[in-house]
């Protein structure tokens, strides 16, 4: 595997120009700050104190007008101030500018990429994951390629080039005095290497209570109906305070070790420029310096600690940025458990009929290892056909419907769709077949109309309002405030469970789909209303093959054959009329009226209960 | 400026701190007016050989020493390296005592904000994503720094800064110090200029963001619904989209706060080549020694640094002006259901008499979901919810524990209004199940333990018992230690349920609310938890929220709703011989009596 800045660089490869021109303005802005101290030496040396100029600066003023004369002179240096200055303001805020919109673009390109493949990754991987942490993968700790692109490699180079380019303009006025300025790196370096650790590990640890603090709150909101209705709201603000106090412990240790940093490499600094000017105040007096000169020296010497400084600080933002990397790429790596093979094929279809086919071979699935849900589940289901999935809870019923659309692949087995392993079918156009109502409805913030058309988002108003009807949602929705355009709620709170299970239902409805996968579709609706969607469902299982995993008799009586699950293993599958006759565990699960009060539960007699049929 | 106030309530928390840092930063305006003087002894007594200034003079007289050039140039830079040693210490001070405090009010900032977003009723909620809320609460909050530093430390700082460094100018070289001083308006005008604009900008591009944070957020949420539509292609594409937004307001962020620098700075520059033009003639004239002019150069950076801080402050508060109004909105939200400022006591021990009087209430104005509802629910009885899908049903059952307040009409506990009653207290004393068993990514016991987290294991371990799930949690791979996917996604609907049952069942509260809890169970399932439900409801008063009507049978008194109102009420056996809308669901569902 490729180290891990490398690979960070794909994402630099497409803002290539942008940062070439980026460096371009850096080193302009490199050798303007270089010139700045200059026209100051020339006012003190060639204006004020009546030196010679040197031949650059003389050749340039003496095309001006009015600068024989010393006060002419003066008035055209403090210009040239002026202009270096409003030049190398120009250059930064042009720097500025095009390195904000490149780093957001690579941190960006960066996040589409996770996220994308977060919504590949199969609902076993998510089940195992806070969303809060994946957020802030993608939100935050995609920061990293800029981080390391711009603060780390770019900040570099800068420095090295400020560093260089002084040191160059130093060596030529007096190599001693350069020498000497050069001296303090070593130490610096030192100082470096005894801090850069545990500097590291303490925004490290920052960095992760801060991580906790976001999830805690993430979390907290999201089950918020919990939270609230057990009166838990003071132990969860004091869970954030305790946790606030460690952040603000763990940042001012942090803090503490910036500071001792920072200290030392003052006090090298100060010794540094006191020994310079001591030096170089000495020469001066010699004769062998002039005063500009010196004074050249002295801004630099200002302006020489800040590049090394940052070189200093260049380790820390590294790891930071490869702490972030890690997290980042910790995502990016993990296999698509569930992905198109290689060699995928389209999806098989018999011409002519629009349902699939659907076998299950043997399958044996569980979501934690040793713990099978499903053992050697076999059941072939013929296009157009209607299974009822009837069985205890827990038995493995939604569980066995969620391998058709591939949530999870099985650990043993095979799941076909006329007759070809679904594993080697392209995903997209497997679940473009399959139309789902699942248990909980997961409606998005978004219209109503684009909810109902999220299957199929290029259906026009009138189909989406034909699936509406069909699943007796449309009344409902002509009453809300903007009809079809109302917005949902993150949680659709506004809309009871009954209102939200419809607009699934019209979601699949709207969807043109070979597969029908109906989850206890109506769990949440009244009799009457059940019975009027079930109606409306009935239309579309004429062009579907249907799985309806259902506990009321009226739903599951419709179907061709019911499947009877328990404990992992498929134990009855036949008519209903044939189960009640064989007297197995299907007589006993559904001819008890469901939830009959007065009555013993389940253990009792299946005679007497078949009787009463 | 009023809305900082509240802000400032929590820089007032730290004062000592505070007052720590006032005083250190007190010391900065003198260590400025002396910074620039090595310089002057370096290149006037050093190199020009001009006498010491009066004040170094008599500290080397008063140490024994009579410096030549040389020594004279040892003493700048002895002197040039005390300064520093000061000005770093000093420096290092503040950033101490200013992060502990910074960090300290952020955090108290965000606590509040914490426990308010958690108070608030879910109505507030629904009309956010916790996206946006979290986006307030980890990333708005900091404003709290800069409105601190803005508002208590800068001004005073800035202002002693141009006060004590303006007279050291001034007592060098009058004209010139004031033309140093002349720039000062220039800028504050700039800083006028651009802080409007800066205080747009930074909104919209927080709002790009945020509206960037929240679609992942939503995402990651509904991923079921994204997988089984094969909607990723789609989600990417607006992915894209709104990541192109949020580049564009940052930049065009950048470009205002990079075009607001440009000005300063140039109108800077200015200043210090006119100060450089009118000091070296006055150098050239002999009127003034160089290192004077350099001293002055050096009182132009302060002077200029200060007047920008002072006058950039407007800019600044109102670039974080945007964090502010969104921390404040929640801050300031009418918590619509909040404690009353004098509560009553329940009488113990509380009796779980539930009375609606007159319920008016709806989601939206102008839709009202229950209108004008009246019932009185006997302690220990169990009272069935029935009607139509959309009839109001939760939402009245909501009402009980106060998850919202009715718009008109009142919901007695035990002859008190709940709105009278402390939050916490009235909740403790009701258990909800409702239809969707959010479980917390905790262990099992932690979860079931989550309203009394003081209960013993024992206790833990009969409530699963009794909500039939004990079982089931032994065979879990650490039992009652294994701790749960985000989402439950190990567990089965059942399962899950099973669990929030005997969440409910450990509460032990004397109203029981049941939203349908047993949907998600087939019926040999949900005959055993309603048999154990059923030992627990004894002597609780219980709203019970059914759509199989033979669990309605269960109850003593069934109340029928429809379009927001009640519609009958009576015993099953009455409902059932009577001509209405009961009779008719009964019949739709084949359920009837043969």
């Amino acid at each position: 595997m490729k180290p891990w800045w490398f690979r960070l660089g794909r994402y630099a490869r497409p803002q290539a120009a942008g940062l070439a021109g980026v460096a371009a303005l850096m080193l302009a802005g490199v050798a303007l700050e270089t010139l700045r101290p200059w026209p100051m030496k020339w006012i003190m040396d060639g204006v004020l104190a009546e030196r010679p100029l040197p031949v650059a600066a003389s050749a340039w003023l003496a095309r001006l007008p009015a600068a024989d004369t010393p006060p002419g002179r003066l008035a055209w240096l403090a210009a040239l101030t002026v202009a270096l200055y409003a030049a190398l303001q120009t250059v930064r805020t042009l720097q500025a500018y095009v390195q904000s919109g490149i780093g957001l673009r690579m941190v960006f390109d960066l996040g589409a990429d996770l996220f994308e493949h977060l919504q590949r990754l199969s609902l076993s991987f998510h089940g195992r994951r806070r969303a809060g942490d994946l957020l802030r993968r993608v939100t935050t700790d995609t920061g990293c390629v800029r981080d390391l692109v711009l603060w780390v490699y770019l900040l570099a180079a800068s420095s090295l080039a400020s560093l260089g380019a002084m040191l160059a303009v130093m060596w030529r006025l007096d190599r001693g005095l350069a020498a000497l300025a050069l001296a303090v790196a070593p130490a610096l370096g030192l100082l470096i290497r005894r801090f850069a650790r545990p500097l590291t590990d303490r925004s490290a640890r920052q960095q992760q209570l801060e991580a906790e603090i976001m999830a805690l709150a993430e979390q907290t909101l999201t089950l918020l109906p919990l939270v609230q209705s057990y009166a838990r709201e003071p132990a969860e603000t004091r869970r954030f305070r305790r946790l606030s106090r460690r952040t603000v412990q763990a940042y001012l240790a942090n803090i503490g070790a910036q500071l001792r940093f920072k200290i030392g490499t003052g006090a090298l600094t100060a010794l540094g420029t006191a020994a310079l000017t001591a030096l170089g105040g000495w020469r001066v007096l010699q004769g062998r310096l002039t005063p500009g000169e010196l004074w050249v020296f002295l801004s630099y010497l200002a302006a020489l600690y800040a590049p090394m400084e940052t070189l200093a600080y260049l380790s820390m933002g590294y790891a930071t940025a490869r702490a972030s990397a890690r997290r980042v790429f910790e995502i990016l790596d993990a296999q698509a458990d569930v992905r198109d093979a290689p060699d995928a094929v389209p999806l098989p279809v018999v011409a002519g009929r629009r349902p699939a086919r659907v076998q299950f071979e043997r399958v044996t699935f569980g979501y934690e290892p040793g713990r099978p849900a499903l053992r050697e589940v076999s059941l072939d289901v013929a296009p157009g056909e209607t299974v009822a999935l009837v069985g205890p809870t827990g038995a493995g019923k939604s569980t066995l419907v969620s391998l058709i659309p591939r949530f999870y692949d099985p650990q043993a087995g095979v799941v076909r769709w006329n007759g070809t392993d679904v594993r080697r079918l392209r995903l997209a156009e497997l679940r473009g077949a399959i139309a789902l109502v699942l248990q909980e409805a997961w409606l998005l913030p978004l219209t109503v109309a684009e909810n109902i058309a999220y299957g199929r988002p290029d259906a026009d108003r009138a189909a989406i309002e034909r699936a509406a009807r069909l699943a007796q949602a449309d009344e409902f929705i002509r009453r809300l405030p903007q009809g079809y355009e109302t917005v949902l709620g993150e949680r659709g709170v506004t809309l009871s469970g009954g209102q939200r299970q419809r607009l699934a239902i019209a979601r699949a409805l709207l969807r043109e789909a070979a597969v029908l996968i109906l989850d206890e579709p109506t769990s949440a609706l009244d009799a009457a209303t059940e019975a009027a969607v079930m109606a409306g469902l009935a239309a579309l299982q004429r062009d579907c093959t249907t799985f309806v995993i259902a506990h009321r008799l009226s739903t599951v009586r419709r179907a061709t054959r019911i499947a009877v699950l328990d404990g992992g293993r498929i134990v009855e599958v036949g008519t209903h009329e044939a189960l009640l006759a064989a007297g197995g565990l299907y007589s006993r699960l559904h001819l008890q009226p469901p939830g009959s009060a007065e009555r013993p539960p389940a253990a009792t007699g299946a005679e007497e209960q078949t009787a009463r049929t | 400026m009023r809305k900082y106030r509240r802000l400032i309530g929590y820089a007032l928390r730290e004062r000592r701190t505070l007052l720590t840092i006032l005083g250190l930063t007190a010391a900065f305006p003198l260590l400025a007016a002396v910074q620039p003087w090595p310089l002057k002894i370096l290149f006037d007594s050093g190199l020009g050989g001009r006498p010491l200034p009066p004040a170094a003079a008599r500290w080397a007289a008063a140490a024994g020493l009579r410096p030549g050039p040389a020594g004279m140039i040892a003493l700048a830079a002895a002197a040039g390296l005390a300064v520093f040693a000061l000005q770093s210490a000093l420096d290092a001070a503040i950033t101490w005592a200013w992060s502990a405090a910074g960090q300290r009010m952020v955090y108290a900032l965000a606590a509040d904000l914490f426990r308010r977003l958690q108070r608030l009723s879910l109505l507030f909620h629904s009309r956010r994503t916790v996206g946006d809320s979290l986006s307030r609460l980890t990333g708005d909050a900091w404003c709290m720094h800069t409105v601190a530093e803005g508002l208590l430390i800068a001004p005073l700082q800035q202002t002693l800064t141009l006060a004590v460094v303006g007279a050291a100018a001034w007592s060098l070289d009058p004209p010139l110090a004031a033309l140093a001083l002349a720039v000062a308006p220039a800028l504050g005008a700039a800083a006028w200029f651009f802080g409007g604009r800066l205080k747009r900008r930074a909104r919209a591009s927080r709002e790009a963001q945020s509206r960037l944070m929240s679609f992942v957020h939503q995402t990651l949420g509904a991923l079921p619904a994204v997988h089984a539509f094969g909607a990723e292609r789609r989600t990417r594409r607006e992915f894209r989209q709104l990541a192109r937004h949020a580049t564009a307001a940052a930049q065009r962020q950048t470009a205002a706060r990079s075009a607001y620098g440009m000005v300063n700075g140039l109108l800077t520059t200015i200043g210090l080549a006119a100060l450089t033009y009118a000091g070296g003639r006055r150098v050239l004239a002999g009127e003034l020694p160089l290192g004077s002019l350099l001293v002055l150069l050096g009182y132009l950076r302060s002077l200029q640094s200060a007047a920008q801080g002072l006058l950039g402050l407007h800019g600044t508060l109102r670039s974080v002006e945007a964090s502010v109004d969104r921390v404040l909105e929640v801050l300031d939200a009418p918590e619509e259901v909040a404690d009353p400022p004098q509560p009553r006591a329940l009488p113990s021990p509380v009796r779980g008499h539930v009375r609606l009087e007159g319920v008016v209430f709806g989601y939206e104005p102008g839709r009202p979901v229950l209108r004008g509802i009246d019932l009185d629910v006997r302690p220990g009885e169990t009272l069935a919810l029935v009607g139509p899908t959309g009839a109001g049903k939760s939402t009245l059952a909501a009402l009980v524990p106060r998850l919202f307040d009715p718009w008109a009409g009142c919901v007695r506990l035990d002859g008190i209004d709940v709105r009278e009653l402390r939050l916490a207290e009235l909740r403790a004393q009701v258990a909800l199940l409702l239809q969707d068993p959010f479980l917390l990514p905790l262990s099992v016991a932690r979860n079931i333990a989550y309203g009394r987290p003081a209960a013993t294991r024992r206790e833990i371990e009969a409530a699963a018992q009794a909500a039939g799930v004990d079982e089931f949690i032994r065979r879990l791979p650490q039992g009652y230690d294994t701790v749960l996917g985000e989402r439950g996604a190990a567990l089965s609907g059942g399962e899950r349920q099973r669990l929030a049952i005997a969440r409910a069942l450990l509460k032990n509260a004397p109203v029981l609310i049941l939203d349908e809890p047993t949907a998600a169970l087939d019926p040999a399932t949900e005959t055993l938890v309603l048999e154990a439900i059923g030992r627990l409801m004894a002597g609780r008063t219980t709203f019970l929220i059914a759509h199989r009507l033979s669990t309605a049978r269960r109850a003593q008194r069934i109340a029928v709703l429809d379009g927001g109102r009640l519609a009958q009420l009576g015993t099953p056996a009455e409902l059932a011989a009577a001509d209405g809308i009961f009779a008719r669901l009964l019949a739709a569902a084949g359920e009837g009596r043969p």
